[in-house]
């Protein structure tokens, strides 16, 4: 019961974070919405019983790429940003009904889904061992390549980060010029 | 374990990524889409989190750990094109990238 409670506090929470960041028109607010979004959506890891994933979650989320992000906002002036329109407002009218499309073909593919699932075979080993024991376990066997990737991935994602960063030599208004 | 059930799960990640996609679409700043994104793979992680609840398993947490690694990559790489492009154009909204344009 206290289970149920809690997951509606996060996740309602969530909910309401999230039409911060889609209707907020300044970023700054933005990002603490977004902010917002992910803590609740750690707190909702938490209730489901990941507590490595939720962990990871706050950790890399809601400290690293939040800082990421307001970093960056400051290395672009976003003032000018704020004198002109945040949102498509027309494309937004228009899209909408896109969005309720979407929903209802979810909510479809959703029911049927559960409908057919399962039920789970690891229950036992999860209460024996514990979250982050089963998780690393599987992670460096049934998943070990798929692990390595990922690193790799990460790597070659840091160096294209400073390669695109970096500062060019001629940039376009000195050849315009 | 399981007095949540997994529909909870499927609404609240049903409603984040409709919303993810949406602001996607409608947001102007380069900066703002790219959260819009970020709330996107946060919904998938919570359906891959309330599977694994409903399910028993642990494979989607490995699936989810997956994602927030790529998220964190994503965000790296598309920060650093949006200050490249920022730096190169003096733009930061969608509409006024017009280079590639038949």
């Amino acid at each position: 019961m206290i289970q149920w409670l809690v997951f509606l506090l996060f996740s309602s929470l969530a909910v309401v974070s999230a039409l911060g960041v889609v209707l907020l028109s300044n970023p700054i607010y933005v990002i603490l919405a977004l902010l917002s979004v992910l803590v609740s959506v750690a707190g909702i890891f938490f209730v489901a019983g990941a507590e490595l994933v939720g962990a990871l979650q706050l950790i890399i989320y809601a400290v690293a790429v939040t800082v990421f992000y307001v970093f960056v906002l400051t290395a672009v002036p976003w003032e000018k940003a704020l004198k002109k329109d945040s949102h498509y407002r027309v494309e937004g009218l228009l899209s909408f009904p896109l969005l309720l499309l979407l929903y209802a073909e979810m909510l479809l593919v959703f029911l049927v889904g559960v409908s057919v699932s399962p039920k789970g075979q690891f229950r036992e080993l999860l209460k024996e061992f514990g979250n982050t024991e089963v998780v690393g376990g599987i992670l460096f066997s049934k998943y070990f390549l798929a692990f390595e990737l990922v690193s790799l991935v990460l790597l070659i994602g840091m160096i294209g980060a400073v390669i695109i960063g970096r500062k060019e030599a001629q940039t376009y208004d000195d050849r315009a010029s | 374990m399981t007095t949540v059930p997994l529909e909870a799960y499927l609404t609240v990640s049903l409603l984040l990524f409709g919303l993810g996609v949406f602001g996607m679409v409608v947001r102007r700043n380069m900066v703002t889409v790219l959260m819009s994104m970020e709330l996107a793979l946060n919904a998938v992680n919570v359906l891959f989190v309330g599977a694994d609840a409903h399910l028993g398993l642990v494979d989607g947490q490995v699936f989810a750990l997956f994602i927030v690694a790529l998220a964190a990559a994503e965000a790296a790489v598309g920060l650093g094109i949006i200050i490249s492009i920022f730096r190169l154009r003096k733009v930061d909204s969608t509409d006024e990238i017009v280079d590639m344009r038949g």
